[in-house]
């Protein structure tokens, strides 16, 4: 009896310890590579992401932008236009995010601005959140470990926790706790912190379905954790491959896009 | 060895176990908590419904708005008629791109206003004022270059308080409602002009040529606007070119460099802007070239144009001597976690004098010139000193959501006088906003700005957007 148990035990150890090694064997860099790849599609495409704003648990507000994003081979990231469809007061205004040329223009006075990385965050449909990027150029990865948590469709999920810190000052957040499925490499959550430490929004991926040729997340709840009665959906739709030419990536494109 | 790999796995198992409890279904994920239910119900198929959205960039809005002014007594008495003390102002808004045919496009950008005030007589065509800010065709020869014609707001400069480098701003603003510089860069008249474009892999480059169509006119005084006349004569009084290029130099700066021509001076510019880690823009925008002082052109601007007597003598000492003289203004801006986004500005104008009647008589008849050189300044969008600050800080989601304050202050460096301003906006919902603004001229009586008859204005305002 006590040979058998003993036996089983080493079985469990072993078998653990087997399962251990088989879900660190990949490294924080390549599961971050990996979840990249599930939320971006490697050629250029166009989307349309409809911002839902709810104050207090009540849905408030509308912001539809189209965002066009083309990955940039020479430094892996992407290279994104926006232009504000919704609310009406802002429709027309453009945003460039391509690295650390940031550029804002308004439509009525004409005007380009150059804007900081921390303005991209501002307001709730903040495009930083949103804005197609890949994680791994941005941050440096650390495995924590395991975990099970709960998905936004209260399914528990196995995932890795992971640590992810800005590695150049191109990154939107200082530091982001994220927790990504085993398995699927689906983003479940991330917790988004400022350079002070504070944590300023919790976001959760949901409905993955086909998009842009492979199963992505559809829809982001993000979450405000400064004032939590804030909180947004972001639903991208109306999703296309299309060539985007780089020269569209500059100052002077901005007045001149025009959206079909 | 064993021991150690049984700790090993029992502290990851604890690990786990702890992680679960506390992500457990149930209701002890606070996170999860936060989720608003609704957003969770109505799912992708309910949030990101086939809605129609206008994603071509169109706005049109109505807006009315009332407006008081405080008067005061002055240092120099204003010949002719004081500001209004009360205006009613109800305007459409539109901004419009039609796609005629592929590669050719027409825009129109404009403003119907209907305007009431204590010293406008009622009914008067008056209370109609029509603002035709832009209406141009685009044509797209080829995937990278451009051409317009028409009535275009051609508008350069990276700063936000000041642009040297605007080089068509002169003239141009017509009855703003609020003194902030990126209101007044909206209500605003283009110029008719022919412009080029090429985009270029590095950078761009621009052309445009704005004919002479009329002699100079007299400044516009606010009771005396055109109704339906789109006030050509503001823009397109002389022959004017203007040649601008940018070039990327990496993703952190592209300086951009212009060459001004107008049939009294060329103007040679620069705008360089760079970002300094993740919550500061500095900024650089400079113009300069020969010319007269602003004294000399204002004189000769009215004299030219029958406002001033030809042969009235002197009685503000000018100086006809041209001399390089140079506009700056250079600043940064920096956000806050908390959404409050800073502009630091420091603004320089050679041309400009220190303060505009110091050591004049201010009886009459000098009262009248110093007050053209006043009008004069403002209507070519001069600075109003030599040396001035600007500061402005714009909050999104001050204190409560959707509520957006934006205050700022020019400050005259000479005198110490200043123009303050603080502005409101809530936005009610996804079409309707509502907001205010006060506006105050504060220095001695004969400061730069406390100097103005107006100290103070108020207003109300509420916009409909479709």
């Amino acid at each position: 009896m006590n040979a058998t148990f003993r036996l089983a035990t080493l079985l469990v150890f072993a078998a653990s310890l087997f399962a251990g090694v088989t879900a660190h064997a990949q490294t924080a860099t390549d599961i971050v590579a990996a979840t990249d790849k599930v939320r971006n599609p490697h050629a250029p495409f166009r989307s349309t992401i409809r911002f839902t704003q709810y104050v207090q648990g009540r849905e408030r507000e509308h912001d539809t932008l189209v965002v066009f994003s083309k990955e940039d081979p020479a430094t892996h990231q992407f290279r994104n236009l926006v232009q504000y469809g919704e609310p009406a007061r802002d429709a027309g205004k453009r945003v460039l995010l391509d690295g650390g040329s940031l550029w804002f223009y308004d439509p009525s006075s004409k005007t380009s601005i150059r804007i900081s990385p921390q303005q991209r965050l501002i307001g709730q449909a903040a495009v930083g959140d949103v804005l197609t990027v890949n994680l791994v150029v941005d941050y440096n990865a650390t495995l924590l470990g395991t975990e099970k948590i709960v998905d936004a469709g209260r399914t528990e999920r196995q995932c890795w926790h992971l640590d992810l810190k800005a590695a150049n000052d191109r990154a939107v957040y200082n530091h982001i706790e994220y927790w990504v499925e085993q398995g699927t490499f689906n983003p479940m959550k991330g917790k988004l912190y400022s350079d002070s430490g504070r944590l300023l929004k919790i976001v959760y991926f949901r409905n993955f379905t086909p998009r842009l040729g492979a199963v992505r997340p559809v829809e982001e709840i993000i979450i405000d954790a400064v004032d939590t009665s804030l909180a947004t959906t972001a639903t991208f739709s109306d999703d296309a491959f299309q060539d985007v030419p780089d020269v569209w990536f500059q100052r002077d494109y901005l007045p001149r896009l025009q959206i079909n | 060895m064993w021991r150690g790999a049984t700790l090993l796995i029992a502290s990851a198992a604890l690990w786990d176990s702890g992680a679960l409890a506390q992500n457990a279904p149930g209701g002890q994920d606070r996170d999860l908590d936060l989720i608003p239910p609704e957003a969770v119900t109505a799912g992708p198929a309910a949030a990101g419904a086939p809605k129609v959205v206008n994603i071509t960039g169109d706005r049109v809005y109505v807006e009315d708005a009332f407006t008081v002014t405080s008067q005061r007594g002055q240092a120099v008495s204003v010949p002719g008629p004081a500001p209004f003390n009360w205006q009613e102002r109800l305007f459409v808004d539109i901004r419009k791109e039609w796609r005629l045919a592929s590669p050719l496009t027409f825009t129109y950008s404009g403003r119907v206003n209907f305007r009431a005030e204590d010293d406008l007589a009622f009914p008067t065509h008056e209370n109609l004022i029509n603002d035709l800010r832009e209406a141009y065709l685009s044509w797209q020869p080829s995937g990278r270059t451009y051409l317009d014609l028409g009535r275009i707001n051609l508008k350069s400069g990276v700063a936000l308080g000041y642009n040297p480098t605007d080089f068509f701003r002169t003239r141009a603003v017509v009855e703003p409602l609020s003194a902030d510089p990126s209101v007044l860069r909206e209500d605003r008249l283009g110029t008719l002009l022919l412009r080029g474009q090429q985009l270029l892999e590095v950078g761009s480059i621009t052309v445009a040529f704005a004919p002479k169509l009329y002699e100079p006119s007299p400044i516009y005084a606010n009771t005396g606007l055109p109704s339906l006349n789109p006030m050509l004569d503001r823009t397109n009084a002389g022959n004017r070119f203007l040649a601008k290029g940018s070039i990327n130099l990496g993703d952190r700066l592209s300086p951009e460099l212009l060459l001004y021509r107008d049939s009294s001076q060329t103007r040679f510019g620069t705008n360089l802007a760079a970002g300094i880690g993740q919550k500061v823009v500095a900024y650089l925008e400079w113009s300069g070239g020969r010319r007269a002082s602003l004294i000399d052109a204002a004189l000769r601007y009215g004299r030219d144009t029958g406002t001033l007597p030809a042969e009235a003598p002197d009685v503000i000492p000018e100086s006809s001597h041209a001399s390089f003289q140079s506009e700056l203004a250079v600043g940064a801006s920096y956000t806050t976690e908390s959404r409050i986004t800073f502009n630091l500005e420091y603004h320089f104008n050679q041309a400009d004098w220190r303060n505009w009647f110091a050591g004049r008589p201010a009886s009459s008849p000098a009262a009248g010139e110093l007050w053209y050189l006043r009008n004069f300044a403002l209507d070519q969008q001069y600075p109003i000193s030599r040396h001035s600050v600007f500061l402005r800080a714009d909050w999104v989601d001050a204190f409560v959501p959707r509520l957006e304050l934006t205050g700022f202050v020019n400050a005259d460096l000479y005198d110490g006088s200043s123009l303050v301003q603080l502005t409101a906006d809530y936005y009610l919902s996804d079409h309707w906003t509502a907001g205010g603004l006060i506006t105050a001229n504060s220095g001695s009586a004969r400061s730069n700005f406390g100097s103005l008859a107006s100290d103070a204005t108020f207003m109300v305002k509420v916009a409909r957007y479709f």
